[in-house]
C-alpha cells in the first residue's frame, strides 16, 4: 500500500461516518423537527394569520381542554395501575415453573400485536349493549344487565375503553417484566431460601427490587402511550357520550380537524409534549438514581 | 430433615399447581375469546350476529360479509394501499437507516457526537403523534400531497427511522470488528467490506427489524385518518374506522375488514418472537 493511497484511506474514513449518518438526520430534521417548529409558529397565530398568545391563554379557560385534561389522568392512572398489577402477577406466574412456557407466552401476547383499530372493533362488538357477547354471557349467567349499557353511559364509557387498553396492553407488561425476571440471577435466591425468608419476604426484598429498572422502563413507556391515546376511543365511542371519554389527543384532533383551528390545536398540543417530557424525565431520574 | 415444613410443601404444592394453571387458562379465556368472538361476527349471517345469549360456535357459516367488504365495498382498495404504504415505508426507512446504524455503532466521532446524535434520534420517535400530526397535515397540503400514498410512505418513514437506527446498531455492535478488519486488510474497502462480511451476519436481524416496520406502518392510525381520507388513498384501519362511525354499521363487513386487517399480523408475531423484547423496549408496534 502506497503512502498516498493510506493518505486517502484514512481520509475517507473520517467522513465517511457523517456521510453515513447525513440522510437520516435530513430525513428526521424535515419530517420531525420541521413541523415541531412550524407547529410553534401556528400556535401563536390566530385563525386569520396575525400574532397573538390568546391560544395560550385561552388554555385555562376552556372547560373542554381541562375536562379533556382530567379524562386523559384519570384514563392513564387506572389503565397503568390495573395493567401493572396483572402484567407483573402474569410475570411471577409464567417465571414459575410452567409446562409449554413459551407457547403460553406466545398466546398470551396476542393482543398487542393487533392494529388497535381492530382492538377497537373487538370491543365495540363485545360490549354492545344489544347483542354483545359480554353482556350476553352475563345474562345467561342471570345477572341483570340492564344498567350496563356500557359506551353508551357516561361512566361505563370510561371503564370500556379503559377495560379494552387493558387487553391490548397488559401482554406489554407482562413481556417486559418476565424477562426482567428471568435475568435475576438464581443466587439472591438461594441466599434467601438459606436465611429461610417466606416467599413474600423473597419477593419483597430480591425480586422487586432487582426487577426495578424493568417495573420504571415498562411504567415509563406505558405512561407515555397512555398520556397520547387516541386509536380505540376513537372507534369505541368517539369522545362521547357527550365529552365523557374525550382524550387530549381526540380534543386536540377535532379542533384541528374537525373546527380548523390549527392555532388552538398546536398550543394544546404543546402541553401534551410537556406533560409528556415533564413525566418521562421523572421516570429517568429515577432509573439513573438506581445506576448511580 | 424435620418432617414439619417438608409436609407443608408437599401438601401445598398440587393446590398451587392447579390454581396456577387454571389462572393461566382464565388469561388465555380473556386474550382469545375476544378475537374469536369478532371473527365469528365476520361469518355470521344477521341474525345469528344479533342472537341473545350470543352463539359461540352452533351457526351456519357464510362468506356473504366477505364479498360485501371486498368485492361490493372498497375494503380491497384499502388494503392494497395498506401493503404498498407498508412495503414502501419500509424499504426506505430500512435502506437509509441501515447506514446511519452501521456508522454509529463503528465509528467513535469527536465529543462524543455519535452518542449524542444516536440519543437525539431515538428522542424524534417520543413526540406523541399528535404533536407533530397537526403540523404535518398542514405541510402536507401545501406540498398537495394529502389524500396520496406518497404523504403516507414519506410520514412512516421518518416514524421507522429510529427504530431501525438503533435495533440495527445493537446488531452491528454484535458484529466483531476484527472480520471486517480483515476482509480490509485483503483489500476490501470500508463499504466492500461491510457488503460482502458484515451485511450477511446480520440478515437476520435486518429482517426481525423489517418485520417490526411493517407492523408498525400497518397497524398505524391517526396519521392516516389525517393524511387520507380519499378511497384511492386510505388504509385499511381508516377505511374501518370510517364504516364504524357512520350511522347503520355493518357489523359483518366491519368485522370482515378487521379480521383481514389482523391476519398477517399474527403470521408476522410469530416470525419476530425471539425479538420481541428488544424491539418493544425500543417502542416498536406502538405508535
Amino acid at each position: 500500500m502506497t503512502n498516498e493511497r493510506l493518505h486517502n484511506e484514512h481520509s475517507h474514513e473520517r467522513i465517511l461516518p457523517y456521510l453515513l449518518i447525513a440522510p437520516t438526520v435530513a430525513v428526521l430534521l424535515a419530517l420531525s423537527i420541521y413541523p415541531l417548529i412550524y407547529s410553534i409558529k401556528i400556535s401563536f397565530q390566530s385563525p386569520s394569520g396575525a400574532a397573538t398568545l390568546q391560544n395560550f391563554t385561552r388554555l385555562f379557560s376552556d372547560q373542554f381542554f381541562l375536562s379533556a385534561l382530567a379524562h386523559t389522568f384519570v384514563y392513564a392512572v387506572s389503565a397503568l395501575t390495573i395493567e401493572f398489577l396483572l402484567g407483573l402477577g402474569l410475570a411471577l406466574l409464567l417465571n414459575s415453573q410452567i409446562r409449554g412456557r413459551s407457547v403460553w407466552r406466545a398466546l398470551l401476547l396476542l393482543p398487542m400485536m393487533l392494529p388497535p383499530v381492530v382492538v377497537g372493533v373487538v370491543w365495540r362488538l363485545l360490549l354492545n349493549s344489544n347483542f354483545g357477547a359480554v353482556n350476553g354471557t352475563l345474562k345467561s349467567f342471570g345477572v341483570n344487565t340492564e344498567s350496563l349499557t356500557w359506551t353508551a353511559s357516561p361512566k361505563l364509557a370510561m371503564a370500556s375503553v379503559i377495560i379494552a387498553d387493558v387487553w391490548q396492553w397488559t401482554p406489554f407488561v407482562f413481556l417486559i417484566l418476565l424477562a426482567g425476571l428471568q435475568a435475576i440471577p438464581q443466587e439472591p435466591y438461594e441466599a434467601a431460601l438459606v436465611d429461610g425468608s417466606t416467599a413474600w419476604q423473597t419477593f419483597r426484598h430480591v425480586t422487586l427490587p432487582l426487577l426495578k429498572p424493568a417495573i420504571l422502563i415498562v411504567l415509563l413507556l406505558r405512561t407515555m402511550d397512555l398520556l397520547r391515546v387516541f386509536d380505540h376511543i376513537f372507534i369505541i365511542t368517539e369522545g362521547g357520550p357527550g365529552f365523557a371519554t374525550e382524550t387530549l389527543s381526540l380534543y386536540i384532533y377535532r379542533t384541528a380537524f374537525r373546527f380548523s383551528n390549527f392555532g388552538y390545536a398546536a398550543a394544546m398540543s404543546f402541553v401534551l409534549l410537556l406533560i409528556t417530557n415533564v413525566i418521562s424525565a421523572g421516570y429517568i431520574r429515577m432509573l439513573r438514581a438506581r445506576e448511580a | 430433615m424435620t418432617l414439619g415444613p417438608g409436609v407443608f410443601v408437599v401438601k401445598k404444592h398440587p393446590m398451587r399447581k392447579t390454581l396456577k394453571y387454571v389462572t393461566l387458562f382464565v388469561a388465555l379465556l380473556a386474550t382469545v375469546a375476544p378475537i374469536y368472538w369478532m371473527s365469528t361476527i365476520s361469518f355470521k349471517h344477521e341474525v345469528d350476529q344479533f342472537a341473545v345469549p350470543p352463539k359461540w360456535f352452533s351457526f351456519s357459516p357464510t362468506l356473504e360479509h366477505y364479498a360485501d367488504a371486498f368485492v361490493s365495498r372498497s375494503f380491497g382498495q384499502y388494503l392494497l394501499n395498506s401493503f404498498l404504504v407498508a412495503a414502501m415505508s419500509t424499504l426506505c426507512a430500512l435502506l437509509i437507516g441501515t447506514f446511519a446504524a452501521y456508522a454509529l455503532a463503528r465509528f467513535r466521532l469527536p465529543r462524543n457526537l455519535d452518542r449524542k446524535l444516536a440519543l437525539w434520534i431515538l428522542s424524534t420517535r417520543m413526540f406523541p403523534a399528535i404533536v407533530t400530526a397537526v403540523p404535518l397535515f398542514l405541510i402536507m397540503r401545501d406540498l398537495r400531497l394529502v389524500n396520496t400514498r406518497v404523504s403516507l410512505i414519506i410520514v412512516y418513514t421518518a416514524f421507522n427511522l429510529p427504530f431501525v437506527v438503533w435495533m440495527m446498531r445493537g446488531f452491528f455492535v454484535e458484529v466483531p470488528r476484527d472480520l471486517e478488519e480483515a476482509a480490509m486488510v485483503d483489500g476490501d474497502s470500508r463499504l466492500g467490506a461491510f457488503r460482502r462480511v458484515v451485511l450477511p451476519l446480520v440478515t437476520p436481524g435486518l429482517a426481525a427489524t423489517a418485520v417490526f416496520c411493517l407492523i408498525v406502518s400497518w397497524n398505524e392510525f391517526l396519521f392516516a385518518l389525517v393524511l387520507t381520507q380519499t378511497d384511492d388513498a386510505m388504509t385499511l384501519p381508516v377505511g374501518i374506522a370510517g364504516r364504524v362511525t357512520q350511522y347503520g354499521i355493518k357489523w359483518g363487513a366491519m368485522s370482515a375488514a378487521a379480521v383481514v386487517a389482523m391476519v398477517p399480523i399474527l403470521a408476522f408475531a410469530l416470525v419476530v418472537q425471539r425479538y420481541l423484547v428488544r424491539g418493544l423496549s425500543l417502542g416498536a408496534v406502538k405508535g
